[in-house]
């Protein structure tokens, strides 16, 4: 088996900036009213100042069996919509990104002082690091056509590959993501996904 | 000879990379390293004999991941890998006698709370486990590397203090920004482990030896301990799809020798590098002459992020978390309200303080936990340095022990049985002590009185090795009014201790004013003669603008504000007549009630200031009945009927809390309290805790009595609150598929011993079904809804 490297990726913030209608949306709000738009642009500024992006991601081989069995380098997963997901890839690129511990700290000082406040910097937060995926997804790309991004616990994939996903990257001594006992990441604002790679060798 | 007396006489070299040379012997992608102790035993001897051969005095362990949570056979792990050492160095041909074994001890790669789920108490027993192992079976010290978090740092080497005798090294791993990950700088760190008395200190992987050379400075610049730098091979890059470091043998000893000129004394390396690159960093560097590391008697206090040097610039400390004279504080604590606590300490930061002072001492309430609880939430948000102030040495100890960084400990005194009693605390966990000059014969009432007491206590610190950079000397501000010299005898105080005893000092300022008018005048000029005179930290109220202009003033005049930056901007808001200028309420003509539109446009002070107005012309209740629960009622529907969306609904409520603390503050008894208790709890397993959060704010506003345990609660402690308090209505939160097992687990315990009690649940996750599915008494789409059921 050929060994895939490991690529390590770190953008500043001013790479990456949260998209205002993604956040509104997290938000369940349509546009921002009154004293909303100032709380967005403060939390906003202090979002900036807190998170510290990175990335790791890897190709790994994708092979089918079963009925919806798919087999990577790191794991065997059972799941129908990660497997049409990948219909016709014969790879895929595994990837790991964060917006850092100081996020979580953010938006948890945040809430403290307002729930109102906390909330719209989580949501600000979540577009953020969304940003930031689709920032490594296309530099991912290169000239290839990639497979919409499939994270962990959408559709029938349960949450429990994480471990081999980020063990497989070595995401936590590259890019510092821990899972819990119950396999969610932390730092919170963080995301691993699987992208199938169509047209390659 | 030993290795601590070595570290003092000569450069030591540590050994470099183990897994790049087991991969090359075939170690498998996903096999665990540690077990090849076991099954390769002599690859492993081998690999430490050519690291001894290239002239490392340490070897480490294969041990990097040996603990409980990866291995059951924990135990053979590690002494196969004592062994396997210990088999070099009989095989080595060269002076044995300086040849040592480090224990390896990496991180667990698990988060500690409040980010993660692993307890501090947990990581410091996982430690220990693999620790004591280390030292039953004969290493010689213990090297803790590559952690990248101060916390995990700390529990480390608090379970080598704890559970062995060995020296102990402690290396961070730090990324291009020069910080850990979880954002504490070098100078934090070398607070940290200085305090906690680790042997040497410094830096290791991460980054290749270039990007470490600034580090490496700063290392040497603060750290009194001797200096350890083991950078990786460069950084990694792809070449025909193999990781490769940029940085060969012979560039990286070149640098190596930069870093020991620069006063580094024990070198080795990381990932990447082989025993080449230490033979070729030894030859470079061997005859390069040696100084032992000095003390650099830096006053160092630090929080999870930052170190305060203390004797530079005024340091101020916030005093205002302390319940003494303030009501509205007792009650807090008196009901547990954390959250209070904590906004107290943000409000205290964004006036500008550098340090908090924490003291939650009540006669009635349990201050060891309350303290605890404090420290613990205080060093979630915020990231000051706290200064733990409590007399009870059980609330200091368990403080001290939690505390992410090197705390202020307030305080010692003279008194003997006071110094017996914290002495050991500050000596086991460290931390700067702020000594009183006060002993069993009372205050003296001259300055060379109060340094004698100062002398007597650094006499007695010295006993316990702690030197008397760590000891702050507060000589008491006394009250002016009570004797005329009272305010001069406390400033020669700071003068003559200063300079006779060579210590740094500290006052509570605000007791100079007692039983005088216009307090905060004499404070603020009492506040610039003590800096005068050399004070160094300062006791003191950041809400009061009169204290924080003199300070601004003092900075400005003695050329301590560039350009007067600060002081512009601080007096910014001040008109002519020094009165800060208040921006006056717009109001617009409709025929709704100011108060009530300033709810539903979710105003927060703007609610504050109308309901001030309308209770000079309307009773409290009327207040309440005509315009907040009105105004409540009108978001609610609004939201309802969505035209209205989350954050504004949050908003409002939240402008109605503010409308209901004018209200309180003219009426104890607002009589809207509904009588219903709820207990709110994000389940077992979920760090999740935001969807929580905005239900607890809602039913607040709603006038319920919300009791929140917080995130990841198991389900026998919600039944036990539940039970305990004597809960109506029971509310869980879940936002991942993986917890909703925990919350039907709570669900079924909760109805087999409380079947009385509703349960609501909630979260992005859920759905009607499921709910029915595991017995919860009502499901709520959102927190509108659990408001509607509870008022049900």
């Amino acid at each position: 088996m050929k060994e895939n490297p490991i690529i390590l990726h770190t953008s500043s913030c001013a790479e990456i900036t949260p998209d205002k209608k993604m956040a509104l949306r997290f938000m369940d709000c349509k546009e921002l009213f009154g004293d909303m738009e100032e709380i967005y642009e403060e939390s906003s500024e202090e979002y900036k100042k807190a998170a510290v992006f990175k990335a790791v991601y890897r190709k790994s081989s994708v092979t089918f069996f079963g009925e919806k069995g798919i087999r990577f380098d790191f794991c065997e997963i059972e799941s129908e919509s990660l497997r049409k997901n990948l219909e016709g890839c014969k790879s895929a690129f595994v990837f790991a990104a964060t917006s850092g511990s100081a996020v979580d700290r953010l938006i948890l000082r945040r809430t403290k002082l307002s729930a109102a406040d906390g909330f719209i910097t989580d949501c600000i937060a979540s577009s953020g690091i969304e940003v930031f995926c689709d920032f490594i997804n296309d530099e991912m790309k290169e000239g290839r056509t990639l497979k919409p991004r499939f994270s962990p616990g959408y559709g029938d994939v349960s949450l429990c590959c994480q471990g081999e996903i980020l063990s497989f990257l070595d995401a936590y001594r590259k890019i510092g993501i821990t899972l819990t006992e119950a396999y969610l990441m932390s730092p919170i604002k963080s995301v691993t996904a699987i992208v199938g790679i169509l047209e390659e060798e | 000879m030993n290795i601590k007396e070595l570290l003092n006489k000569k450069r030591l070299y540590i050994d470099g990379g183990m897994g790049t040379l087991l991969q090359k012997r075939g170690l498998q992608p996903g096999e665990l390293p540690e077990t090849w102790n076991l099954t390769h035993p002599d690859d492993i001897t081998d690999i430490h004999l050519s690291y001894l051969r290239a002239g490392s005095n340490i070897i480490t362990t294969n041990t990097f991941g040996a603990n409980c949570l990866k291995f059951d056979n924990l135990s053979d792990i590690i002494s196969a890998a004592l062994k396997n050492a210990k088999r070099a160095i009989e095989l080595f041909d060269g002076n044995r006698d300086e040849c040592f074994i480090a224990l390896d001890v990496g991180p667990l790669g698990k988060m500690l709370e409040p980010l993660g789920d692993m307890p501090f108490e947990r990581a410091v027993e996982i430690f220990s486990e693999s620790i004591k192992l280390g030292a039953e079976n004969g290493a010689d010290l213990v090297i803790i590397e590559t952690m990248t978090d101060s916390y995990e740092t700390k529990a480390a080497l608090l379970a080598a203090k704890e559970s062995c005798d060995l020296p102990v090294f402690v290396t961070n791993a730090y990324d291009e920004t020069g910080k850990l990950l979880t954002g504490a700088s070098p100078k934090a760190m070398i607070a940290l482990l200085e305090g906690l008395r680790a042997d040497a200190i410094g830096i290791n992987c991460s980054l290749g030896p270039h990007q470490m050379k600034e580090i490496a400075r700063e290392y040497v610049k603060y750290s009194s301990l001797p200096v350890i730098v083991s950078p990786n091979a460069g950084m990694p890059r792809t070449e025909n799809g193999k990781t490769v470091f940029d940085v060969d043998a012979e560039e990286f000893s070149l640098v190596m020798k930069d870093i020991a000129e620069m006063g580094a004394a024990i070198l080795g390396g990381c990932c990447g590098t082989t025993p080449d690159f230490i033979k070729a960093t030894v030859e470079k560097t061997k005859n390069l002459p040696f100084s032992p590391a000095v003390n650099k008697n830096l006053t160092l206090v630090s929080s999870y992020t930052h170190a305060i040097e203390i004797g530079n610039d005024p340091v101020l400390i916030g005093e205002r978390i302390n319940p003494t004279g303030k009501k509205r504080f007792k009650e807090a604590l008196r009901q547990g309200d954390i959250n209070y606590i904590v906004s107290e300490g943000i409000a205290q930061e964004e006036k500008g303080v550098h340090i908090l002072d924490v003291n939650v001492g009540l006669p009635e309430i349990d201050e060891d936990s309350m303290l605890v609880n404090s420290v613990k939430e205080l060093q979630s948000v915020l990231d000051l340095p706290l200064q733990l102030d409590t007399a009870k040495k059980s609330a200091m100890e368990k403080a001290m022990r939690i505390y992410n960084g090197k705390p202020l400990v307030n305080s010692v005194n003279g008194k003997q049985e006071v110094m017996d009693e914290i002495l050991p605390l500050v000596k086991k966990y460290g931390g700067v002590v702020i000594a009183l000059t006060i002993d069993e014969t009372g205050i003296p009432e001259t300055a060379k009185g109060r340094m004698e007491i100062a002398r007597k206590i650094l006499l007695e610190c010295e006993k316990y090795g702690i030197d008397k950079k760590d000891v702050i000397v507060d000589p008491l501000a006394m009250a002016v009014s009570a004797n005329d010299n009272s305010a001069k005898i406390t400033l020669d105080s700071v003068k003559l201790i200063k300079e006779k005893l060579g210590v740094k000092t500290s006052l509570g300022v605000s007791n100079v004013s007692f039983g005088l008018p216009s307090r905060e005048t004499l404070n603020a000029y009492f506040l610039s003669l003590a800096f005068m005179n050399g004070l160094d930290c300062a006791i003191m109220n950041p809400f009061s603008d009169t204290m924080m202009g003199s300070y601004r003033t003092y900075m400005a005049l003695m050329g301590k504000d560039k350009s007067c930056t600060e002081y512009i901007d601080f007096f910014k808001d001040f008109t002519l007549t020094g009165e800060k200028g208040t921006s006056a309420v717009k109001s617009d003509y409709t025929n709704e009630k100011p108060l009530v539109r300033a709810i539903v446009k979710g105003l927060k002070e703007p609610s504050y200031d109308e309901a001030q107005k309308a209770l000079q012309v309307v009773e409290p209740l009327s207040v309440i009945n005509e315009q907040i629960v009105p105004a409540l009622d009108k978001v609610g529907k609004l939201f309802e009927e969505k035209k209205m969306y989350l954050p504004q609904l949050l908003m409002s409520a939240e402008a109605a809390s503010k409308a209901f603390d004018a209200v309180k503050s003219v009426m104890k008894d607002t009589g809207l309290k509904e009588s219903k208790k709820i207990v709110l709890a994000t389940v077992k397993g979920d760090i999740h805790d935001i969807g929580k959060n905005i239900v607890k704010v809602l039913l607040e506003n709603y006038g319920f009595t919300v009791i929140d345990l917080g995130k990841d609660v198991a389900p026998e402690t919600v039944l036990e609150a539940a039970k305990n308090e004597k809960a109506d209505i029971v509310g869980l939160s879940a936002l991942m598929t993986t917890t909703t097992e925990a919350m039907a687990e709570t669900v079924a315990l909760l109805r087999k011993e409380l079947p009385e009690v509703k349960t609501v649940v909630g979260g992005a996750v859920l759905t009607k079904e499921f709910a029915e599915k595991i017995g919860a008494t009502f499901y709520a789409k959102d927190a509108m809804e659990t408001v509607r059921f509870a008022q049900r």
